[in-house]
């Protein structure tokens, strides 16, 4: 079992960074490895047990499951379902947390899965590179960008 | 219930930082708030039950019991059994978490307690602002302060 954790602290609000993340079915509008995704069967992606069907930029198709998801505890949970990448039993989690001392965000985001033999460390980097910490940096950058149009309205 | 909720981002790493406040019996030696400490009947201070004796500059005396520890998650849950304060049922927790994006460490402080309710705004103050970001600033002070 491999155990893979990225955190990191986003110079905005809690919740700013919460609106963001909250929507299970948003994370093509900022993860720049997710082309474009839908929930089946037409349930909100606020629906515990929903699916998101989504396509990596490179044309992968995979389905997860979100698990737990709480506005109180700012967390969510989720699995994947199917994917064309060697990640079994891959379950995550994410979690806000306001640094009260400077209104900013604590962010955390951890999974454990297992892979085939011999391609551990391509999937750890994958994961923690590729979709944790590019992810940090999107969600960094796209709200910066919008803190900067709110200082110039 | 009152609730208390204090957290920062202090520039040194986890297992420093840990190192640092660890010690049930080592509030003296990294909280500017507290002068002296000595645990009861000459038990470890990382024994689940014992109990800190422990005076603040100001000259209270309050004595905590330890009920939880973990070098693994890192944290310390205790309770107030004597104090000042007036306060009932008070239980904290303070809590590090690493921050793998740099070598820092976010700190989360919380308390939950029961007291008379035209007080419990004057303490939820005193115990965030005072206690809580007090210790955390001396902390952000002993490991060169807040970097973003």
């Amino acid at each position: 079992m491999i155990r893979i954790v990225r955190s990191t602290v986003i110079d905005a609000p809690n919740d700013r960074v919460w609106a963001v993340l909250r929507d299970f079915n948003g994370h093509d509008r900022w993860h720049p490895a997710v082309a474009t995704s839908a929930i089946e069967r037409g349930q909100s992606a606020d629906q515990l047990g929903c699916v998101r069907r989504f396509f990596l930029r490179d044309g992968s198709e995979l389905r997860e499951r979100l698990l737990t998801l709480s506005d109180l505890e700012q967390t969510f949970s989720y699995c994947l379902l199917d994917t064309p990448i060697p990640l079994f039993n891959y379950v995550a989690h994410v979690r806000l947390a306001p640094v009260t001392d400077g209104d900013r965000t604590f962010w955390e985001w951890r999974c454990s899965f297992s892979t085939r033999k011999g391609e551990e460390a391509e999937m750890t980097r994958m994961v923690g590179e590729d979709i944790y910490e590019a992810g940090f940096a999107a969600v960094r950058a796209r709200l910066a960008a919008s803190a900067g149009l709110e200082g110039r309205a | 219930m009152a609730r208390v909720y204090v957290s920062s981002v202090i520039n040194g790493r986890s297992d420093r930082v840990w190192a640092r406040v660890r010690d049930f019996n080592g509030l003296p030696s990294w909280h500017p708030g507290i002068a002296e400490s000595r645990i009861e009947n000459g038990e470890p201070a990382d024994k689940i039950g014992c109990v800190r004796d422990f005076r603040l500059r100001n000259g209270d005396r309050i004595r905590e019991k330890l009920l939880g520890l973990s070098d693994f998650d890192l944290f310390c849950t205790y309770s107030i059994l004597e104090s000042p304060m007036g306060v009932a049922n008070y239980v904290a927790t303070l809590r590090l978490t690493p921050i793998t994006d740099g070598d820092r460490t976010f700190v989360e402080w919380t308390a939950e307690f029961d007291c008379a309710p035209e007080r419990e705004a004057e303490l939820v103050s005193s115990i965030g602002s005072g206690v809580f970001q007090g210790g955390f600033d001396a902390l952000k002070r002993h490991f060169g302060g807040d970097s973003r």
